[in-house]
């Protein structure tokens, strides 16, 4: 039956092909706009942690003094991070920071090139999944005994070493040499939820190297450096020794409880340096704050307010179509009020009647999800082009091959609704008596 | 006009489709009304002039990596070879680049103690030498740009006097009509810091900061702190492409060791930064656009259909002898009785979207102008949508409509 539905349906159309393209046309706008908004929603809202979401806890600590700041800070003071780093609460723990360096080999071919590296500890690779090709992750010794080792990712050792186990080789970073131990496979986070305070659709670093060496080196920070009070960084011992926070800082729990456990933990830290002296805003209830991945999500605003706009009023948009195409849908089908009177006369039945009308909606709405959804890929890669959005942003989100047709098929349906009904309410009597 | 009556009472035996068109126009105003206000915000701000000869003023970074290199020096040995470069207007080192989206803020109090000192409001933070007025082609309003060879090269460094020159936006907001000049600020500490220049307008780094038009030089060149050295160069527009490739091999020649990297203009760090919010504008834009073709495009539709249903009743009244107008203004008295409904509750909607927008959104208030504006947009279109097939209507002749009946 939905067959010759379908085939009734097709006829429909194509007797009436301009008001059909209309329709078409119509809701394939208004599902492309709404599609569109959605996508940019849905790739800037994965959340990339997946169901390690709960474990992964950025640490954010009330450390201002009285009258600062108004937020919990999401970057912490190095003199924190080294006395939270050796706490033994949670299962792994890294601090991290973002530096640049110019990057060389012993080929004298290769142009020197500079890099983002991150600066962390073995235990981020475990943390946030990081998959390796060749070798591993520097020992965990090197985390309390610095050594200039470093972890490089694919397509770096692509560019530099053709793709070859590089492990063991030697990298310059700034002339300095590195021991190459492992090197990851293709990982690039989108969001890069593990740093959202340096652009959170930017592609992950290629370059990781131990945080244990930041006295040594004093890596310059490619990051905010933020401060509520005047203190003249003149040498890196003075930002190491001040309230200036610049350092991310990660624990991993197992369980809910390990959680709790951990922010105890937390606050007994903020405790102990408050008796020192420290953290003089005493305003609050709490100090310590421990967020999982999708509260920092949320806590960044990794989705910007403009989208959240846009799907407000795409939304709207589309009714707009819809109502539009439930004029015209109506407007149609009192025309065929004659053709329905003798069918339900020769014995249709009121629900075949109002099937087949609903399956007619259905393909319009099929049809311009269709459209809709060229619309919106065609959109997104235009709108990248002129207005410089990543390139993650342009690839249709895989939930929307499933959201875009139900939207357009489901929404053409609630519009058909109506039409259908009234049509199918036809009497036979009426249109008989003046055949 | 023709009777209202008969044609309110025609409209009411066939509900739906009035309502439906009515539905349409209310929320057509809710939307366009909304989005044209957002895209004017956007445009303003976008608008904003920054102060630079933005086209002429590029920027670009050298990371020097050497080992053993003094990199006080090696600035020092780079500005000297910029500025003899021939092209080059005028070049300046710089710790951090306008419209850039990265940059440096800071505070300034009023006197040497801290516990009793007035803060000034919060600026971007420039360091760089008497070169940075004319490299970004500020205009100095009062007072004069710093004196060639009192430069610092460090915040301890105590050699020469500590100077600033002030944007206007910047001095106004603390000292309001009085001159700046000869002011003395701090910094936190007990150095002081004279006020010797004004320049009319120069905007920081971030386009979405409140504070982006307070900004303030001083009297530092900081590169040489730290691997990283960022210049500013003003050069004749056609001459950038060229000097780009100059540059280049001029710094790479004397010194090896580093990455010269980031050519950009200011105006096309403008456009980058600005992007997001010329992105929402052309959205909302192409928004508006679609929404009136497929208002137009449904409303004709309906009417046409309702021309063909009404063909009969229609001819019999030329018949009777209605005037080709007084068809046509049949139906545009039709449009305009729902889009005069349609408006009264389509500006309020509008009011209560623009409400909510607020509310969740850092939106201002809508402004009664846009939604009276949508109606009279829609006016224009509904005219235009209506009396297309109308005329249609006014043609058919009495003869051929009443011959079947």
């Amino acid at each position: 039956m939905f067959m010759h539905y379908l085939d009734l349906a097709w006829r429909s159309l194509r007797k009436t092909p301009l008001m059909s393209l209309l329709m078409v046309f119509a809701i394939s706008i208004g599902i492309g706009i709404t599609i569109m908004t959605l996508n940019v929603h849905q790739v800037m809202s994965t959340n990339p942690s997946g169901e390690r979401s709960d474990k992964l806890l950025g640490v954010q600590l009330w450390t201002q003094g009285q009258d600062t700041w108004r937020n919990y800070s999401a970057i912490l003071t190095y003199q924190d991070v080294i006395n939270l780093r050796r706490g033994t609460v949670p299962v792994r723990q890294a601090a991290m920071f973002r530096t640049g360096k110019a990057i060389t080999t012993d080929n004298p071919d290769i142009e020197a090139e500079m890099q983002s590296v991150r600066i962390t500890d073995s235990d981020f690779f475990a943390m946030f999944s990081v998959p390796f090709l060749y070798g591993n992750v520097w020992d965990k010794a090197v985390d309390e005994v610095p050594e200039h080792v470093v972890v490089i990712g694919k397509e770096l050792n692509d560019k530099l070493f053709d793709g070859r186990n590089s492990v063991g080789e030697t990298l310059y970073l700034n002339t300095k040499p590195y021991r190459i131990v492992g090197v990851t496979d293709h990982w690039s986070p989108k969001p890069r939820y593990y740093d959202l305070t340096t652009g959170s659709m930017q592609d992950a670093e290629l370059l990781f190297v131990p945080f244990s060496l930041t006295p040594i080196e004093e890596f310059e920070v490619w990051g905010n450096t933020n401060g509520w009070k005047f203190e003249p960084l003149r040498t890196y011992q003075d930002r190491m020794a001040s309230e200036k926070a610049w350092l991310q800082f990660w624990a991993e729990v197992d369980t809910p409880e390990q959680r709790k456990a951990f922010q105890d933990y937390l606050n007994a830290y903020v405790d102990s340096q408050q008796q020192l002296g420290r953290f003089t805003d005493k305003s609050r209830d709490s100090w310590a704050r421990t967020m999982n991945v999708a509260e920092l999500l949320e806590f960044h605003e990794v989705v910007p307010e403009d989208n959240k706009i846009l799907i407000g009023l795409s939304l709207l948009f589309l009714l707009v179509c819809l109502v539009n195409i439930l004029g015209l849908m109506l407007t149609k089908f009192l025309k065929r009020a004659p053709e329905v009177g003798v069918r339900r006369a020769i014995g249709a039945s009121k629900r075949q009647i109002f099937a087949q009308h609903l399956v007619e909606v259905g393909c319009i709405g099929a049809i311009g999800g269709a459209l809709g959804l060229l619309w919106a890929w065609s959109a997104l890669q235009y709108l990248a082009k002129k207005f410089f959005l990543e390139e993650a942003m342009t690839n249709l989100d895989p939930s929307i091959w499933v959201i875009a047709p139900s939207i357009a098929i489901v929404s053409a349906m609630l519009a058909g609704m109506y039409p259908a009904w009234v049509i199918c309410k036809t009497k036979p009597s009426v249109y008989l008596k003046s055949q | 006009m023709t009777a209202i009556k008969p044609i309110l009472s025609a409209m009411f035996r066939s509900r739906s489709a009035p309502l439906l068109l009515l539905a349409q126009i209310i929320l057509s105003i809710a939307i366009v009304a909304n989005a044209a206000f957002i895209i004017q915000q956007r445009m303003e701000l976008m608008a904003r002039p920054s102060g630079i000869t933005e086209t002429e003023s590029f920027e670009f970074s050298v990371f020097n990596f050497g080992e053993d290199m003094d990199l006080l020096a090696r600035d020092e040995r780079d500005l000297q070879i910029l500025r003899n470069l021939p092209g080059i207007k005028a070049a300046a080192p710089t710790n951090m680049v306008p419209l850039s989206g990265s940059g440096w803020s800071d505070r300034f109090v009023d006197g040497p103690d801290p516990e009793n000192a007035k803060s000034l409001p919060i600026f971007a933070f420039y360091l760089s030498d008497e070169e940075l007025v004319n490299a970004l082609g500020l205009k100095l309003v009062e007072g004069r740009t710093f004196h060639k060879g009192q430069i610092l090269r460090a915040f301890d460094d105590k050699s020469v006097q500590r100077e600033v020159i002030l944007s206007q936006t910047m001095a106004k907001a603390f000292w309001g009509e009085e001159s700046p000049i000869g002011k003395v600020v701090y910094q936190g500490d007990d150095e002081p810091i004279t006020v010797v220049g004004v320049v009319e307008r120069l905007q920081g780094a971030w386009v979405d900061d409140m504070h982006l038009e307070n900004s303030v030089i001083m009297n530092i060149d900081f590169n040489g702190r730290s691997n990283n050295a960022s210049y500013i160069i003003r050069a004749e527009v056609a001459d950038i492409p060229q000097l780009q490739e100059t540059i280049k091999a001029a710094l790479l020649k004397d010194e090896p060791r580093r990455v010269i990297r980031g050519f950009s203009t200011i105006a096309e760090n403008r456009e980058q930064n600005y992007a997001n919010h010329a992105m929402m504008a052309f959205v909302l834009g192409c928004m508006i656009v679609l929404l009136l073709v497929i208002t137009a495009l449904g409303l004709s539709g309906m009417v046409m259909f309702n021309i063909e249903r009404r063909t009969k009743q229609i001819g019999t009244r030329r018949a009777l002898g209605a005037s080709k107008g007084a068809i046509l203004s049949w139906f545009l008295t039709e449009n305009y009785l729902i889009l005069g409904t349609g408006a009264l509750v389509g500006v309020l909607l509008a009011f209560e979207l623009g409400r909510r927008l607020m509310n969740f959104f850092s939106l201002p208030a809508l402004d009664w102008r846009y939604p009276a504006m949508t109606v009279a947009l829609l006016f224009v279109v509904t005219t235009v949508a209506v009396i297309l097939p109308a005329r249609k209507a006014a043609n058919i002749s009495p003869a051929t409509a009443t011959r079947s009946v």
